[in-house]
């Protein structure tokens, strides 16, 4: 009876600690993912502070890159796949590939790529729908008798840092009716926006967030990164 | 002279299409025998995406991609491919390109032949289209001096 009782505390003990074991290393591997990130963002600031530091590997690197998607590309526009078409697309493709392989991926590492685009696909769902709902307001808008319209222009200083980050933030705000991109200069946003309430979604920074998400851009707090290190946290708190 | 002016979404937009347009042209150029296009159409695309280039780098930045001796040389290179072939098919006793004559060259029968001439006489029309395009752009934009012509002119007078 005693020696059942002891085995029994054993094994449960035993599994205690394999349950804390297992928490540590899932708190480690998100810790490490995170410092990862914010990693990967310093490199990017000092190849962004020394653009001569760009060696020979990553200039083959972008070739190598440039050169597969303009192939797909030359592919979906082909549409002929013998060997005599395929071949002169080889070529043709090369030659782009060479002249403009610094014009693709002309301030992005290669290994961030896959990060950025599967961050991207997944922003698109979410800017559709906001599309969606300025449309909604902005018919509502044009369709009321009052025309209860109050045309602004909004200045904000953005967060962001790189040029491809300017440039997708202000194609949304662009995309979403309402709202306007007339300039971005030094960083800052000069916005024409159609009625308070675009103005003050704006004002949130929400797209902002999500933008500089994508892109992984420091010196900030991303809404995403918070969210996936409480759900860690509340799977650990339900644990114990 | 067309200076670069700081456009963030202008010139990271054409920094991102260049490439896909360079290879639209050479696709143009290139299938130009079975489908609407050739040399002509491919060239201009080609010639326009340079044009591109220069809009939003600047001068410095095109001419390092592409220098002005460059643009000369591929404009006479791409008339001679074009008169070369022609002259080739008069050379084998056929007439001013008439294709069916490189058989011979090629070891293809005439039918082939035809189809890979004109596919090489579109290349040096296109090469020709692009390099003069380009080169108009660039005599209108500069007024005709270019910036390595006038440095010499200040050091004489100083």
């Amino acid at each position: 009876m005693e020696v059942t009782l002891l085995v029994q505390a054993a094994d449960d003990s035993f599994r205690l600690l394999e349950d804390a074991r297992h928490q540590a290393i899932e708190l480690l591997n998100s810790a490490v993912r995170l410092t990862s990130d914010t990693r990967s963002v310093e490199e990017r600031k000092l190849q962004a502070i020394l653009p001569m530091g760009l060696d020979a590997k990553s200039k083959l690197q972008n070739f190598f890159a440039t050169f597969v998607m303009l192939f797909v590309f030359w592919m979906i526009l082909s549409e002929k796949f013998d060997l005599f078409h395929l071949s002169l697309g080889v070529i043709c493709t090369f030659i782009i590939s060479y002249l403009s392989h610094d014009l693709l991926f002309a301030n992005v590492r290669v290994g961030d790529i896959r990060v950025i685009v599967q961050r991207f696909i997944a922003y698109i769902p979410w800017l559709l729908y906001q599309i969606v709902t300025a449309n909604l307001h902005v018919a509502y808008l044009a369709l009321s008798p009052g025309m209860p319209i109050d045309p602004q222009i909004i200045r904000f200083k953005s967060k962001l840092e790189s040029d491809i980050s300017f440039v997708t933030l202000a194609n949304s705000i662009t995309l979403t009716p309402g709202t306007v991109t007339m300039e971005i200069y030094d960083g800052e946003f000069v916005v024409h926006a159609l009625s308070r309430k675009v103005a003050d979604d704006l004002n949130t920074g929400e797209m902002e967030d999500k933008v500089a998400h994508i892109f992984m851009e420091a010196d900030h707090i991303y809404i995403q990164d918070v969210l996936d290190v409480a759900r860690i946290f509340g799977e650990m708190k339900g644990a114990a | 002279m067309v200076f670069r002016k700081e456009d963030i979404i202008v010139s990271t937009i054409a920094r991102i299409l260049i490439p896909f347009i360079q290879l639209y042209a050479l696709y143009v150029i290139m299938h130009g025998h079975y489908s609407p296009g050739g040399g002509f159409q491919g060239g201009v695309i080609l010639g326009a995406s340079m044009v591109l280039l220069l809009l939003t780098r600047g001068h410095d930045e095109a001419k390092y991609k592409i220098p002005e001796n460059m643009v000369i040389t591929l404009s006479s290179i791409g008339v001679l491919i074009y008169a070369g072939i022609g002259f080739l098919c008069i050379l084998l006793l056929g007439n001013f390109l008439d294709y069916s004559k490189l058989a011979v060259l090629l070891h293809v029968d005439p039918a082939h032949a035809r189809s890979l001439g004109i596919l090489g006489v579109e290349i040096g029309v296109g090469f020709a289209v692009m390099a003069v395009m380009y080169s108009i752009f660039l005599d209108i934009s500069t007024g005709g001096v270019l910036p390595e012509d006038e440095e010499p002119e200040e050091g004489t007078e100083a």
